[in-house]
């Protein structure tokens, strides 16, 4: 392994719920990629869920001889059951929905990478010494870590429902690969989506605002003086 | 400036005199700004819900707080809050915010007097918005003081004064008080009542407090303004610490029966999550929001506390090498 893991998902062999070792230094020195700027969805370089489905599907469907799917039977193996179909399906619409925003707002600073996304929660990435500070909550913990120049987030859910996106800047910065990976211990089966996200400069208001406590976002076109 | 010092200087005479017949009682206290009480480590902030702009303003605005109520009582004399501790003060109140979520306000109160006795050191909690903890506070510092007797409380005014001066001029105040192991001063001897160093030395306590009273005033209008808003900001965080409890007990009630793995059981997790992190999230911005507002208020205070230091720790430059000069002329032996 050429740089020290930051973080192990573990699957644990005893229980359904996936755990996390976060004890792991991703980095040294400052963060090893900036993310930060918007990001808008490259529908013609990014999947299409439908297809991705459907040929994972087809590929479930098919008698196999792997072990990682369905029962495998002596003499010929054989087919994931309806049901297990039924929850592959369940994971693709669960990750259309996460993969829905077609803007990205990243910001990063030194200790924190945030990924905003419009009508869902912003993905939180906290280091500290380059070691992965967990957001823990009773609905769930949210962790990251850097795969060498790769942001990765995990978010485990209760009933072993994990979702990971690792995010990939293109060499000349221009383009962001979001793969999001949604799985579940009630399927063998995890479903991976791909996402290409490119960078764009938003346009400018006429208008300087500025958000306040009492009287919410005021905005002028002169200098705000709340 | 100069023309105000000078100003002040010729008046000061009736200040001081004014101060004469005053009551030991009614000591005066010196609130100085809180400390905020933000962890050191940066990645505890957010599991403790310590927004450390935010506690910079309440270290700052609280004091002004207390310092009403203290008011209120009418039963000290001059209550000032001042930028940084001053030992020599008859009575130097300090607090951290231990705790204050918009619900609840934890803070750790400690009042020494000029002769290093401890008044009071514990945490004072109460609701955030009620008058009670500050009238709390009051009330430690009032049965602190009934404790002692004239004598005792006439000792620590004059043992502030001394401090004071020996911080101004330590070769002419040298000998007159001793600090015991303990950390606490006692008077050694007293200078004699027309000594002219003391006179000078009132002189120049009386400048800086009138110039901490100008700068104080000022200060007041100011907290005027961010009261509003903090009241606001408590009212949000309350609201926001009432809503985790009602989703905590929504949740518990609402467990989904949907299958395991089906699309319905796998929504109601990640749904569960998402709302849980927007909400701490808004909770976020709405501090983003609160420092939006009242920084310019802010930064305008912690320009003037700057000016007031500045112009404070210009003059005791100048002050110091006056008195050390007078000091050096009249304990000069005749040739």
């Amino acid at each position: 392994m050429r740089r020290v893991l930051a973080l192990c998902l573990l699957l644990n062999a005893c229980s359904s719920q996936p755990t996390i070792d976060d004890s792991i230094r991703s980095y040294a020195g400052g963060m090893p990629a900036n993310l930060s700027g918007s990001w808008e969805r490259d529908y013609s370089r990014s999947d299409d869920i439908q297809g991705v489905l459907n040929s994972m599907l087809r590929k479930l469907s098919r008698p196999v001889q792997d072990p990682g799917f369905g029962n495998n039977r002596r003499g010929g193996g054989s087919v994931v059951p309806t049901q297990d179909l039924s929850k592959v399906v369940a994971l693709a619409r669960l990750a259309d929905l996460i993969t829905r925003p077609d803007v990205l707002t990243i910001t990063q600073n030194e200790f924190e990478v945030s990924i905003a996304r419009k009508d869902d929660f912003a993905m939180l990435c906290e280091f500290y010494d380059g070691y992965a500070k967990r957001t823990e909550s009773d609905y769930g913990t949210e962790v990251c870590s850097w795969n060498g120049h790769q942001l990765v987030s995990h978010l485990v859910l209760p009933d072993g429902l994990l979702i990971s996106h690792r995010f990939t800047k293109s060499a000349d910065g221009r383009s962001l690969h979001v793969a999001t990976t949604v799985s579940s211990s009630a399927t063998r089966a995890p479903f991976t989506v791909n996402r290409v996200y490119v960078k764009f400069t938003p346009t400018e208001s006429d208008f300087n605002c500025v958000e306040t406590l009492s009287m919410k976002r005021v905005c002028s076109t002169g200098e705000i003086v709340p | 400036m100069k023309a105000a010092t000078i100003l002040l200087l010729l008046c000061l005479p009736l200040l001081v005199a004014a101060q004469g017949g005053r009551n030991v009682s009614e000591l005066n206290i010196s609130i100085a700004i809180f400390d905020p009480g933000i962890p050191a480590d940066r990645s505890l902030h957010r599991d403790l819900q310590v927004f450390p702009r935010v506690r910079e303003i309440e270290a700052l605005y609280l004091p002004f707080v207390l310092r009403e109520a203290l008011v209120g009582t009418q039963e000290w004399g001059a209550v000032r809050v001042v930028p940084e501790s001053d030992v020599a003060a008859e009575l130097l109140v300090s607090g951290t915010i231990v705790r204050s979520d918009g619900e609840t306000l934890q803070l750790q109160m400690r009042a020494v007097d000029a002769s290093g006795r401890v008044w009071v050191d514990r945490v004072f909690a109460g609701v955030t918005a009620n008058q009670q903890l500050y009238d709390d506070i009051a009330t430690g510092l009032r049965t602190a003081r009934a404790e002692l007797d004239s004598k005792t409380l006439q000792n620590v005014i004059e043992i502030s004064l001394l401090r004071y001066a020996q911080q101004l001029a330590p070769d002419a105040f040298a000998g007159y008080l001793s600090s015991t192991s303990d950390g606490t001063f006692r008077i050694e001897r007293l200078p004699a009542a027309n000594d002219p160093m003391v006179e000078r030395i009132e002189r120049i306590r009386g400048v800086e407090y009138v110039f901490t009273d100008a700068v104080d005033a000022k200060f007041r209008e100011l907290s005027a303004d961010v009261a509003i808003v903090y009241d606001v900001w408590r009212e949000y965080r309350r609201k926001f610490t009432q809503y985790q409890i009602d989703d905590a007990l929504h949740a518990q009630n609402s467990k989904s029966d949907a299958p395991r793995g089906s699309y319905e059981a796998i929504l109601s997790r990640y749904e569960n999550y998402k709302w849980d992190r927007q909400a701490a999230q808004e909770q976020e911005s709405w501090a983003v929001g609160f420092e939006n507002e009242v920084g310019p208020t802010i930064t305008a205070i912690e320009a003037r506390v700057a000016e007031l230091e500045g112009w404070v720790e210009d003059r005791y430059a100048e002050w110091r090498r006056i008195l050390t000069e007078l000091f050096e002329l009249e304990t000069e032996l005749p040739d």
